[in-house]
């Protein structure tokens, strides 16, 4: 049990390192650009790793607290992304009703 | 104009954001949430509805209502709501403040008790969820009133 517990906290660590130097290689994509929807992916991937380094977290110490942290990014992150991706193709984000 | 995936994609994604919403809110007594980010989550549930079909569309496709076109974003029935909202959570804070005052406690001072519900065995009721609840109707009311009026520019 020791072992695999040792396993666990081992990965963990690894995983964490791995997801913040993909963090670094998208902060690259986000400022190199060159067009605004590669900055955008870009940045959603950003979003999408700072969740997974949230749950890492989680799991390293123990806290629970750390998850509920995950679900508001990760939501929020996916409502921003929507919103740029409707901005980029229509220009306009909330609309009126279309006229009958 | 917006796709049908983005539309699939909200039906389904609101309902999990509102349930988000709800429990941290109620859990934000004792545990991290309360009444501001639970109306922060309710906020961007509704901005997912504006963003996937528009404006009109809490009013005329979900309450079945019918709405003016020609009055301005700021008298729209909606909006009138939120503004509503937002006084009536002032209100609440500040009522929820004062009435502490009554048995001779401290402003804001809070409280709390142990209630038995069926099913759910012991519960936690803390006064602290009516200032929760006025925090929640700031937030919502203040922020909707923003994105509906400001998006609609």
């Amino acid at each position: 049990m020791a072992t695999e517990a040792a396993f666990v906290t081992l990965a963990i660590d690894v995983a964490l390192i791995v997801v913040a130097g993909l963090c670094l290689l998208c902060g690259y994509r986000v400022v190199v650009g060159p067009t605004v929807p590669d900055r955008v992916v870009a940045l959603d991937a950003i979003a999408t790793n700072v969740v997974a380094i949230a749950v890492l977290f989680a799991l390293k110490t123990g806290r629970g607290l750390f998850v509920t942290v995950s679900l508001v990014l990760a939501i929020i992150a996916f409502l921003s992304t929507v919103t740029v991706a409707k901005y980029v193709t229509e220009g306009d984000i909330i609309t009126r009703r279309d006229e009958p | 104009m917006t796709t049908t995936i983005m539309r699939t994609t909200a039906r389904v994604v609101v309902p999990i954001v509102l349930v988000l919403a709800i429990s941290l809110f109620v859990q934000g007594h004792n545990l991290p949430g309360g009444g501001f980010i639970g109306g922060v989550l309710t906020v961007t549930a509704f901005t997912l509805v504006y963003v996937a079909y528009d404006l009109d569309y809490v009013e005329v496709g979900v309450l079945g209502r019918d709405v003016d076109d020609d009055v301005g974003m700021l008298d729209h029935r909606t909006v009138t709501t939120y503004r509503r909202m937002f006084t009536f959570g002032l209100l609440v804070v500040v009522a929820s403040g004062l009435a502490a005052i009554v048995p001779g406690a401290q402003f804001l001072a809070q409280t709390y008790t142990y209630v038995h519900l069926p099913l759910f065995g012991e519960v936690e009721l803390a006064s602290a969820i009516i200032f929760d609840l006025g925090v929640y109707c700031v937030v919502v009311g203040g922020l909707l009133t923003i994105f509906s009026v400001v998006g609609n520019e």
